[in-house]
Formats: structure tokens, sequence, C-alpha cells
């Protein structure tokens, strides 16, 4: 776009060359007037508001001479440098033409200073000021007006005098004229300062000679929209003048326009080349002298001039470029004066003009304006960014303006001068503004009646020429006074040939600015266009050509002060913003902000630098949001560290190390994957030491602007790979109280019934367990240094929200890059549902609050996890004492794995107190016992027993109270050793097993040797062998041992050790949450079962007298040492370790009515086999034995005592009728002499003996069929029996009665004569049998058949015998 | 001449950046890189109106329309997009797009790496040989 062209220009001087770019300059401000407001004297306190009110009244309607409503657009500006001023006649919106001061006095003297500062103002600007207000605030608020001095024009005074000359810079008589008013103030000043005037009458000094309004400093100034709109007015009929002048001019005699830089070189080109020809005439004779002053500097090196051909001023050429720049200037003052579809035809013609002259600066001026105008219509809401304020000031002026209007007419007599010698058309119009001020002279405002005038009368056709808009307009035939005033249209029925399309717009900006660029003098006029271009473009949408615009900026080479580039880049950075192009908008911005602290810079301000640098974030795709940064990773990390970097270093140099440690940290943790190891370390350090000037911590800081840094937070110093909340310890972690009953029959399903329900309440952070109230609750984070220097971490806590948590702060040092388990810990105090969000660290000087949320990527934590807390529950230690051994388990915290070890012998008993104290401030108000083993229930209510009521009666423990629970242990066995049952031998324990057995079945084997003497067991029981042990174990069913008792599983053979492992487990509840939930302890004791004796055989001996029997067992002492067994009252016996002995223990008979319930139950089963009926009277001898059989033991050496007990010993049938009292009495008599048990009878070989047996009956029902037999028979007494004593014994009478029936408690006799008829020893077995089955009652039928009694031997199913056999000694 | 070649991902992230030249300064190249970037905006916008053009007119007229301003976008793929950076190249339009050309091909041999993940910086030795000796060619 750039032309080569400027660069062979020649280097113009500083001064001429309009040096202060205004860069927020708009196309539209093509056709604004420019007003100067300015705060003058004191600063007004509601100066700002004023200043927004005035620049609220940027458009005014205006009805001019003709009638037609004209928009007058205003731009105020704070500041206005003079050297732009000089350009007003290149570009006219460049003219400063109005003035406007808000000035504070509180004394005559102030105000003195105030007058004079404003009329210097008006000197300042006075080439092209056409009119000024002053506005005064006073220090009372109903102030009089001072008295003033009408008000004098200058501007007017300059038209009048000026006379056809246009340029007003050369003309320095007025200049003078007004300087030496100016100068006249002081004394002025000073004369006000030495009178003292009183406040309320305040003058203004004779030659202050505006039109001021006074105020008090409060007052809310109700007119002054009003009185800023008159200024306008007075300002457009000024233009409005100005214009019909400049159009009535005769094109042949119009004099040059020049820019400023081009009078220099053209008069330096005059002087100083001999090569080109003198001017002929120099229209500016002044001019010409002052810059005779420059030529020296150059004029030489000059080797291009593209006007030096125009140097001819009267050639056709010269002519056409006076007429080109002077219809360019009326383009402009068209412009300005609200005629914008005028103004397109003028620029028009004027490009046309100066195109063909080569004139290319002023080609482009009015190119530009071209576009300008264009723009304007094309974009008119461009012109008035805030419609509604300023549809609202206008609505609030314009019905005011009559009144004020008639009021200002009233003080001001001048107007009112003028007023009546005004036009009776203008006069008529109620809506009309105030006229040109009187200072017009009536020729002048003749020809402004006569142009209006006329314009009227061509209004009908000018109408008829925009509608068909086919008449070109001639630019010299538009140039006179008959200037047609085109009616103002809505702009979307504007259709003028000379509207440039929205592509021709660009095409003609380009155009322009490449014509500029070719003199280094314009370099501000370039720039600015640029940057009107790019405004153009980036309303019409064409963001790449906006860029092209804003890109020619960067080239133009103007010497600027620092300030005005870092403001260059600003606007370009602010625009680039506009189009999207981000980045370069931050480029731009990290330019202005490196400006800043420039070396260059003298006074670098690094405040600007951050801030700049700060907003360039959106370009690098940054984010003050950490989080966001980290989640999109995204932009130039190179680019982004740097960046970084540098906005520390500018938060450090401005004075605010909160920001700068900020920013480090923002560093460190989003660029985090971008820094190699070393630039990690750097950095660290780096931070470490920014943060030791200030602290970081995890709050937003807000700066002056009200931006909000928000805090960073270290995340990956140190790493975080694991984090979880953990149970609570087993002995502290809640359990229900009432375990829920299970809702199926399913343990598992893999139907999911509403599948959806429950995928939605999923909560990926919520724990299954439960936290308690006021109980330490722990997380476990595993922590990795990342650094490769020792970390040191301190104050981490949990950061939690929900219910109030206290978190314990631990601190700790991390080496580097090794996973560390951290607990953290904390108290939750109350009880609902807790947060965990993440944990809070101090490191490297900075405080972070790392939330799961916000994690860095690898690891996947859930946002939060969710506890519920449950209230409080107490606490206890458990202290065991096992009596009387002292096996003390000293109390363990955690009441977990306190195993209690106790070695019990079998039968030993032994107590184990537990102590609970309740540790907590929670009292114990549930206490529940239950225990588990692997042992069976049954085993195990006998070893363990313990009182509840006792326990409960303790209830409540109260805060460090105890409570004693005491516990029996017994070592409860089987003493009968049973080892071997199923085996061949069905009945290893038996004695018969070892010893004969006297109660097989067969009658006639039946024999035994009772023992007469049992002081010496062991002996009489060994001596009887057992000849027949097949048929005497024939009679012992097996089904009698398996079914009828069955010993449980776990009750292991007494011989060996047994291990039962049991878990007491202590539930206790207590506070708020008893209900719902309570603790448990458990605790474990390890029983071992130390086999202490064992009864591997036993039988049953008839006792001496019949209501007694002999138990005889053998007992086996299993321990090592020598052990005292006390078997019967008194009677004891030391048995040996590891040997066995045989002990008879006397025992009452059972008793034939044995527990009458029993009875009534087996009446029931009246026809069940005869096994089951005997096995219930098994089970009932077997209960007599057991109950009383009182069997201990005492250890010798280590003084401990035991029971022992036979239960579940096993009886015979045979060994039932012994255990079992007899059903049948016997009253044995020889020769009618009562045989005595034990007793034996002597007689002679033949003699005759009457041997008498009377039998009751005993039971409770008669006996039928009942053998009553007499048998005799020699014992050889050593193990055989002979009954073939045919040739020995004689008897007479049945040896066998059979009686059919014996009632209850009846009495039968049988008597026989016996003769033994060889001496000898005889004995007589007398016995009753009964063929009948035997009904579970002890009620045998007894047979008197006696012939049948053998035959029915085999199917005796009892016999009772008389015991002892009769013994008889018969002699020679 | 040529001074550095990138080549941006599609979300703006520098697949590779590759500069030329004696100034191995990391001013300089950071510099270049503070450019290219800068570059990206105009790119962005391009692409933009490009795909709008594909859409309405064909490819064609956006391929001259990109040619014309000097930031020459020749080549776009979906996962990646190939530029010049306008600074200071005096290289005509043919030589630019010749250029490319085979800047593409070698970013086509670059990726056809299977163990290359798309989206991943080119760290290829290769690669970066030849592109240097691409630019330096191009002087």
């Amino acid at each position: 776009m750039r032309s080569s062209v400027s660069y062979i220009l020649s280097h113009a001087p500083g001064e001429s060359v309009m040096s202060h770019p205004d860069y927020a300059q708009q196309a539209q401000h093509h056709a604004c007037l420019l007003v100067l407001v300015k705060g003058v004297g004191g600063m007004l306190k509601n100066f700002n508001k004023l200043w927004e009110r005035i620049q609220r009244i940027n458009n005014i309607k205006v009805t001019d001479s003709s009638g037609q409503s004209r928009d007058i657009w205003v731009r105020y500006v704070r500041d206005y440098p003079v050297e732009n001023n000089d350009w007003g006649d290149f570009q006219t919106h460049r003219r400063l033409l109005g003035l406007i001061t808000l000035s504070k006095f509180n004394n005559q003297v102030e105000l003195n200073e105030v007058c004079r500062v404003h009329e210097s103002l008006k000197v300042k600007y006075s080439n092209t000021l056409y009119d000024s207000r002053a506005f005064m605030f006073g220090p009372n608020s109903n102030m009089k007006r001072p008295e003033q001095e009408p008000e004098t024009y200058s501007i007017f005074e300059d038209d009048k005098s000026k006379a056809g000359s246009s340029d007003k810079a050369s003309i320095p008589s007025e200049q003078a004229d007004s300087l030496s008013s100016a100068e006249s103030f002081p004394q002025s000043a000073s004369s006000g300062a030495s009178i003292p005037i009183p406040e309320e009458n305040f003058t203004t000094p004779s030659n202050f000679k505006t039109h001021a309004m006074f105020y008090g400093e409060n007052d809310p100034v109700p007119d002054l929209e009003h009185n800023v709109a008159e200024l306008i007015n007075s300002l457009f009929w000024v233009v409005e003048s100005r214009r019909l002048e400049r159009s009535r001019e005769k094109l042949e005699k119009v004099s040059l326009l020049l820019a400023p830089f081009e009078k220099k070189d053209f008069v330096g080109c005059a002087l100083g080349s001999v090569a080109l020809p003198l001017p002929q005439h120099v229209p500016e004779p002044r001019v010409h002298v002052v810059l005779l002053l420059h030529h020296a500097q150059y004029g030489h090196g000059l080797i291009y001039r593209p006007w030096a051909s125009w140097l001819d001023m009267e050639s056709r050429n010269n002519k056409k470029r006076c007429m080109g720049r002077v219809t360019k200037n009326l383009a402009d003052l068209t412009l300005q004066a609200g005629l914008v579809t005028e103004s397109l035809s003028l620029y028009h013609s004027s490009a046309e003009i100066l195109k063909s002259v080569n004139d290319w600066l002023w080609l482009a001026a009015a190119n530009e304006g071209l576009c300008a105008a264009s723009a304007i219509i094309l974009y008119p809401h461009l012109r008035n960014p805030t419609p509604l304020q300023r549809n609202a000031s206008l609505q609030e002026s314009s019905p005011n303006k009559t009144k004020p209007l008639s009021l200002f007419q009233a003080q001001s007599e001048p107007f009112r001068k003028f007023k009546t010698t005004s036009s009776p058309i203008r006069s008529s119009k109620t809506s009309s503004p105030i006229n040109p001020p009187s200072e017009l002279t009536p020729s002048s405002s003749d020809s402004i009646d006569t142009s209006s005038r006329q314009s009227e009368t061509d209004n009908a056709d000018s109408e008829s020429l925009a509608s068909s808009s086919d008449i070109e307009y001639q630019s010299q035939k538009s140039l006179g006074p008959e200037l047609p005033s085109i009616p103002r249209q809505s702009q979307s029925q504007v259709t003028n040939q000379y509207l440039l399309t929205v592509d021709d717009i660009d095409v003609r900006y380009r155009n322009a600015i490449i014509d500029y660029s070719k003199y280094q003098n314009a370099g501000i006029i370039e720039t600015e266009a640029c940057f009107k271009a790019a405004r153009i473009s980036v309303e019409q949408g064409n963001y790449l050509l906006a860029s092209g615009f804003l890109q020619n900026v960067m080239f133009i080479n103007l010497t600027l002060s620092e300030q005005e580039k870092i403001q260059r880049f600003d606007t370009l950075a602010e625009l680039y913003k506009e189009i999207g192009f981000l980045r370069k908008a931050a480029f731009c911005q990290r330019l202005a902000a490196t400006r800043h602290v420039s070396h260059n810079n003298p006074n670098p301000d690094w405040q600007r630098c951050y801030y700049l640098m700060l907003h360039s974030f959106p370009g690098h795709k940054l984010s003050l949001d950490p989080n966001y940064v980290m989640q999109h990773q995204m932009g130039w990390p190179v680019l982004q560290i740097q960046l970084l970097h540098e906005l520390k270093e500018a938060a450090r140099r401005m004075g605010h190390p909160a920001l700068a440690t900020r920013h480090v940290t923002f560093l460190l943790q989003t660029m985090w994957p971008h820094l190699s190891l070393q630039e990690r370390r750097d950095l660290a350090i780096r931070l470490q030491a920014t943060s030791a000037q200030c602290e970081g911590g995890p709050v937003p800081l807000v700066l002056e602007t009200g931006e909000v840094i928000p805090p960073a937070n270290l995340t990956h110093v140190p790493q975080c790979s694991s984090f979880g909340p953990r149970p609570p310890p087993p002995a502290r972690a809640p359990h229900l109280v009432k375990c829920k009953t299970q809702q199926g029959p399913f343990i598992f399903t893999p139907i999911h019934f509403g599948s959806l329900e429950r995928k939605s309440k999923k909560d990926e952070g919520k724990m299954e367990y439960l936290w308690v109230e006021d109980d330490i609750c722990e997380v476990q984070m595993k922590l990795t240094n990342p650094l490769p220097f020792e970390l040191k971490v301190s104050n981490m806590r949990l950061l939690t929200s929900g219910i109030v948590f206290e978190s314990i702060p631990e601190t700790i040092v991390l080496a580097p890059d090794t996973p560390t388990t951290v607990n953290l810990h904390g108290t939750p105090k109350e009880v609902g549902e807790l947060q965990i969000l993440g944990y809070s660290t101090h490191t490297l000087g900075v405080k972070s609050n790392c939330r799961l949320k916000s994690m860095p990527m690898p690891n996947k934590f859930p946002a939060s996890y969710t506890i519920e807390v449950i209230p409080s529950l107490p606490t206890i230690t458990i202290e065991t004492t096992v009596a009387p051994s002292g096996n003390l388990n000293s109390p363990s915290e955690d009441n977990v794995g306190s195993v209690t070890n106790i070695s019990l012998y079998n039968g030993e008993s032994t107590e184990c107190t537990m102590q609970i104290t309740n540790t907590s401030n929670v009292p114990i108000e549930y206490l529940d016992l239950a225990i588990q083993s692997n042992a069976d229930t049954q085993l195990q209510s006998k070893v363990f027993q313990w009182s509840n009521d006792e326990i409960q009666s303790q209830l409540p423990i109260v805060p460090n109270g105890t409570a004693l629970i005491s516990m029996k242990l017994y070592g409860e066995a089987d003493f009968l050793d049973l080892g071997g049952v199923g085996g061949e031998n069905m009945f290893p324990n038996s004695l018969t097993s070892n010893y004969p057995s006297r109660v097989g079945s067969p009658v006639p084997n039946a024999q035994t040797s009772l023992p007469t003497q049992s002081s010496n067991p062991q002996t009489s029981l060994s001596s009887g062998l057992v000849p027949n042990r097949n048929l005497s174990g024939s009679f012992r069913s097996s089904n009698s041992h398996t079914t009828n008792w069955s010993a449980p599983i776990s009750v292991m053979p007494p011989s060996r050790g047994r291990q039962i492992e049991t878990q007491v487990i202590i539930r206790y509840s207590g506070g708020k949450g008893k209900e719902m939930h309570c603790r448990q302890s458990s605790l474990q004791i390890n029983l071992e079962l130390l086999p202490s004796v064992s009864i591997t055989h036993w039988d049953v001996l008839p006792a001496e007298i019949p209501s007694q029997l002999y138990l005889v067992l053998d007992v086996s002492n299993l321990t090592d040492e020598e052990m005292e067994f006390h078997y019967a009252p008194q009677k004891r016996i030391l048995i040996e370790s590891r040997e066995a002995c045989r002990v008879p223990v006397p025992l009452p008979r059972c008793p034939f009515r044995a527990p009458a319930s029993r009875q009534e139950e087996e009446m029931e089963n009246k026809s069940i086999s005869t096994g089951t009926s005997t096995n219930s009277l098994e089970l009932m001898c077997s209960e007599h034995i057991t109950n009383n059989v009182a069997l201990s033991w005492r250890l010798m050496q280590s003084d401990i005592s035991g029971k022992a007990s036979v239960k579940g010993i096993t009886l015979s049938q045979a060994m039932m009728d012994i255990v079992r009292m007899s059903p049948l009495n016997w009253e044995v008599s020889v020769n009618s002499q009562c045989i005595k048990p034990q007793e034996e009878y002597s007689c002679t070989a033949g003699e005759c003996l009457s041997l008498g047996v009377a039998v009751w009956n005993h039971l409770s029902r008669p006996l039928r069929r009942l053998c009553l037999s007499v048998q005799f028979y020699q014992d050889y007494n050593n193990g055989v029996l002979s009954y073939k004593l045919d040739n020995r014994v004689a008897t007479a009478g049945n040896n066998k009665v059979l009686l059919t029936t014996l009632p209850e408690s009846a009495k039968a006799y049988h008597e026989c004569t016996v003769v033994f008829l060889t001496p000898g020893e005889y004995k007589i077995d007398i016995q009753c049998s009964t063929t009948e089955p035997v009904l579970d009652d002890p009620a045998p039928l007894r047979d008197s058949d006696q012939q049948s009694l053998i035959q029915g031997c085999a199917e005796v199913s009892h016999t009772w015998r008389f015991i002892p056999p009769v013994a008889i000694s018969v002699s020679d | 001449m040529a001074v550095c070649v990138a080549v941006i991902g599609k979300d703006n992230s520098p697949l590779y950046i590759g500069g030329i030249g004696n100034d191995n300064g990391t001013d300089n190249e950071l510099s270049r890189q503070w450019l290219v970037h800068t570059a990206l905006d105009a790119l962005e916008e391009r692409l933009a109106t490009t795909n709008t053009n594909n859409a309405a007119a064909g490819t064609n007229t956006a391929r001259t329309d990109l040619r014309d301003l000097y930031l020459g976008l020749l080549y776009s793929t979906d996962t990646h997009k190939i530029s010049t950076s306008p600074s200071g190249s005096n290289i005509r339009d043919a030589e630019v797009r010749t250029a490319l050309r085979r800047l593409h091909a070698l970013y086509a041999d670059a990726i056809c790496n299977p163990f290359h993940l798309p989206g991943d910086q080119i760290t290829s030795p290769k690669f970066d040989k030849q592109v240097k000796s691409l630019m330096l060619n191009n002087v």
C-alpha cells in the first residue's frame, strides 16, 4: 500500500509537520465542528459531569436561511494542539472553531485570571476560532451577573478585514490586536487585586469580551445545553457564511491553498534551487518572509518535488490546482455545514481536477473526504454512538430554545438590536435559532439572505435534480452562489451518483493512503487516515482489509514522542481487538508496554506497562484463571511464558509484590508441562524469592481498575497422585445397631431393577462409610515432590464444605521424586454431610488451595468426596484379666487385635474379667456382648458364660467411668474317650471289650465274678477275662450309640488339645446417635483346652446291696503331672502322669420311675420297636449316672483342679439292667431261711434243701409270660462254669415255672427241693425272664411257662437275675 | 529470504518452528515466534473466509483471492495449516508456492512416521534439516 516515493522525499522539519496525531479520529469527524472545552482556574467539582452534558450536545438541527433543516455535528475535544490547527486549510474539520471554558473563581483576582486565560486561549486559536463561551462558576449560587462589555467577535473582524483572502494564518494584524488585548490582562488582574471588591460585585476586566455566563458552583446550570447549542448555532452560521463565500469566489482568481509543509518546501524550493524557475508570483509574501529563515536547512537535496512543475503559477496546471484545492476546501465546508450530499459531488469534482494535475496530497484529501462523506451516509449510526442520550439532551434543549432566548435577549441588548434588524423571514420562524451575531455587517447578512433566497427559489429545481440524479454537476457550475441546497432526505433515500459503494470506499481510501504516503510530512495525516479507514472497514465487517490498513500504520515512519508511540500502539490494539485479531492486539499491547518502560522513556511507567500486558492475555490465549488455562492448553507456551515473566517483572517494579508472587505462581502452575526440569527448578527458586517479599495466598487480588486476579494454586508442587478419605479404624467404625434385614432372598442379583434410577443416583464421591462427630478422621494422600530439592510443605489442611470441620495442620518435608504418603487429619464438629474438596498447602512461600476438581489431568479425582457424619459415639478401652492365673492383658488403644490367650485343662474353669473404660465424653448407654468362635454354639455357651443382667446393671457408663464384665470359662469336654468310634470294634471303650461280661444274654453263659471287695477294684476286675467277647458285644446295638446321644462335633477326643478361637464382640453406643449406630470392639480370646483325664473304658457292676451299683471306669491321666483323682466322697486315687487307673464309683441304682415327664413322652411311642424304647431308657440311665457321678481331679504340682464327667456314657442293655433298679424283688430262702447277699450256705451232701423263691413285681403294670428258672452250676473259678450237674444234683419240683401274669405289686412264690449228691461248691442261678417284649416302660411281662423258657431264651429280651447267686457249699 | 518456517496445529499450538540465520540467540528466536504468532490472526480470518468461500463459490476463487494478499496461505487440510510469515519476504509468489509445496511434502513425510501422534510437536531431525535447507535454498 505504501508508496516507495516516501523514501525519496526529503525529510521535513518537525515544526510544520503536524506532529500530534489524533488516533481517535473517525471518518465522520470530517463533518464535525471542532470545539475545545477547557477547564480553567480551580478544578470544578462537577467538571466531568458538565463535560458529559456538553458532549451529549453533539448534534443540533439548524434551519438555514432557505428554511432547510441542517444536521450540525460537533466534536468536542479537551485539548487541541495548535499545530494541528495549521492543517485547517487542508482539512477544515481540523480547525478549532469554538471554545468553551468552564472556570471557577472565588474572588475578583481569580476571576481576572480566569478571564485572562480565556482570552489567551482565544488568542492561541485566533486563526480559526469563531466564537467562544465562558461558563463562570463563582462562590455564590445567586450571583449577579457581573458587568460585562459587549462581546466582540474577532473572527468577524477578520472576515471583514480579510476581504477575499481566505488564509487567516497570514494575517498578523489581527493577531497583534488580540495579542495586545491579552497582554493587557495582567494589568487588570493586578488592579483587581489591589482594590478589594465586594464579593457580590464581581466585575470582569474591561478587555474580557467573551460571552460569559455566571453560576454558583453548585448550581444545576439548567441552560448549559441551551448555551452550548447557541454557540454551535453561531458557529454554524459562520461556517455557512464561509461556505457561501467560498462558493461565490471566482474560480479564476482563487489563491492556492497550501498544506503547512508545502509552504516551506515551496519557499525552500524557490530559494535554494537554481535549476528550478523562481516563482513568478508568490501569493503570500508574508509567509515568504517568515519562511526564508528556514531555507538554509533544506532546499538542497531536493530531488523531486511533485509540485515543482506548478511553480509556474500562471500555468494552466496551476490554475487547475488552485481550483481543485478550493473545491476541495469548499467540499469540506459543505460537509461541515451539514450538506453531506452536496459535499459528495464537490469532493468528486475536486478529485477529478486534482487527479489531472497530479496533486497527490490534495487528491488524497479529496478522496478521503469523499470516503468520509460516503461513510457518513452509509453508516449514519456511526455518528451517534449514544443515540438515546443525545435525543434526550435534545429534547431537553429544544423546547427550551425559545424561552432562554428571550431571557437572553432581555439581558443582551445587541442581540435584541440585531433581532429587530433581522429579516422577516427568519424572525417569523418560531424554531429558528439565533441569528449570526450583531457584528455581522449588513452586507454579509444581506448576502446570506440573498443566497438563501436564491436557494429557496432553486429549491424545486434541486429537488427534481436530486430525484432524477442523472444531471451531472459540473464543478465549475456548482461552485457559484447558485449552489443548490438539496433538501435533506432520509439517508436511505439518498441516491447520489457520487456516493461511493462499500468497495469504492475501500479502494479510494487505499488510494488516498498511498498518495499520502508519498509525503513524508503527511505521515500524521496518513496515520489518521489509516485509522479512519480501518474503522470504516471494521464497520463493513471486512476485517482483513481493516488489518491491512492497520498494518500500514506500523510502516509509517514518524518521529513521535514515546507517549504518542504508545498511544499509537494502544489504538492499534484497540482496533485489532475490535476485528478479533487478538494476537495482533496482544502484540501491539506488548509493544506499547515495552515502550512504557524502555530506556528511551524518561519516565517509565511500570503500572501502565503492567496493565497493557495484563490486557494482552486474550491474545496469547491466556486466561487469568489458572484452571481454565490448564484445562485448555492452547496458545504458544514459549510466548506465554515470556509474557508471564515480563508481567511478573512489571508487577514487581510497580511495587505490587503480591501480584508478582501471584503471576509467578500462575506461571509455574499453568506452564508446568511446558517447562523443562531446569526451568521448573529456577522458577521455583524465583517464586521462593518473590514470595519472600509478599506471601502468596489463595485469595483473589483486586486491581485498582477493578479487575480481579483469581488465585493461582500450586497443584504441581507437590504433585498429588492419590487422595482419598479413609474409613475409621475398625474399633471406631460405627455400625448399625440393628442390622438391615435382607430385602430379598438374593444376596446378589444381576438384574438391575430400575437401573436408570440407580445409575442417576450414583455419586462418585459418596463414601460408603461414616465418620463420627468429634472423632479424628483421616484422609490419605500420596504426594511427590517434582523439584530437585527438598521441599517443605507446611500447614497442610483439608478443604471441606458442608458441616464444620476442624482440620489439623500438617507439615511435611518431601524428598525429591519420592512418593510420600501423607495422612491429613481432622475432626468433624457437626452432624451431617461433609464434602472434602481438596487440601491446602503452603510451600515455596505460597499458600494454595488445591481443589480436587482442578487437579492436573493425569489424576482423575471426583470433584469432592462426600461423607456422612453421624453424632458422636463413645469410645472405650478394654482391659482383660484372667483369674486366677493373673494373665493380664494391658489395655490397648484401639482394642483391635488384643489377644488374650488362656489355657485350660478339660474340666477346669476360670474367670475372665473385662474392664471397660469409657474414654470419651459420651456416656455409654448401650452395651452388648456377643461371642463368635470356631466352636459350635452349644459348646460355646458351655465354655463362655456371663450374665447379661450384670452388664446392663452397670449402664450407663459415664465418661471415664468403668464397668466390669466377668465371664466364666469352663473347659468343657467329653471325657469319655470315644476314639475309634465306628471301627470294627464297636465298643472299644466298654470294659466288655476287655473283660468278660456277666450279663450276656444267653442265660446259661451268664456268669460273672462279682468283686466282693471293692477296695481293690483293679485286681478284681482284671481277674475276669472275657472268653465270650463276641457274644457280649452283640447286645449293644450300634444305633444306641450314635443316635441316642451324639456328641457335638467340636467336642474333640479329650486326649488331644483343642484350640477355640473366640472373638468377644462388644457393641456399645451412647449419646444422640445411639438409636442408629454403635461402635464395636472385639476382643480375641484364644482358649486352649488341654487334655486332663479321659475315661477310656467303663462298665457297671452290681454292688453288694441291690440298691447300689458300681460304675467301673478306666481313667487315664493325660497330663504331665501326677494327678489326684476324686471319684467318690472320700475316695481318691493318685494317677501317675500318662497312667491309667480303674476306679469303681459306687452309685445308687437308677430309680425305676425316672422322671415322670419322660415316661409320659415315651408312652406315646408304644408301638415303636424295642430298640428305640431302650434308647430312652439308656438315656435316662446315662443321665442318672452322669448326674450322680462327681469326678474331680487335681494336679499335684500346679495345683490346678477341675472336674470330669461321664456325660454321654453309653450303656448296653445288660448294663442298664444293672444300673436300673430291678423291677422284681427277690426273696430267696433255703429251708425257709432267707438268704442274705454275700452269704454262703452250707449243707451236707444228700441233705434235702427246700429252695423258695418269691418274686414281687414292682412295676406299675402286670408282667406277662414270666419265666422263673432256677439253675445249679459249679464255678470253677477259672472262668469256666459247669452246668452239667446231672449226677450231682437232684431236684424235686420244677426248676422252671412259667407265670402267665404277675400283676403289679403281686407276689409269686415257687418252691422246689434240691439234694446235692456229691460234696462241692454249688451255685444257684435264679433268674426271671420274659419273652414278651419289654415295653418302653420298665414293665416286662413275665411268663410262667417254664417249658418254653429255653426256647424263648433266644428271644428273651429281658432277664432279671438274683444277684449275687446263691452259693452253697456241700460237704460230706 | 525465508527466515522462519512454522507449522501450526489447528488448535493454535506450534508444531514446529525452525529459523535459519546466524542469529541463534534466544531473543531472535523469541521475536520470530512473536511475529509468527501475531500473523496467525490474519491466517485465522483468512481461513474463516476461505471456508465460507468454499461453500459458496469453490476453492479456486478463494485461492486466487488468497494469493493476492501476500500472506500466502496455499494449502489447508483439515489437520494442519501452512502459512508464511509476510515479514520482509521478497520472494515472488511462485517461488513461495513451490517452497510451500515442498514444505508440505516434507510435513507429510514427517507425520507419516507411525510413531508420531498427530497434534504432537514435530521433533524429527530429518524434517528439521530438510526444512532448514529448504529455507537456505530460497535465499
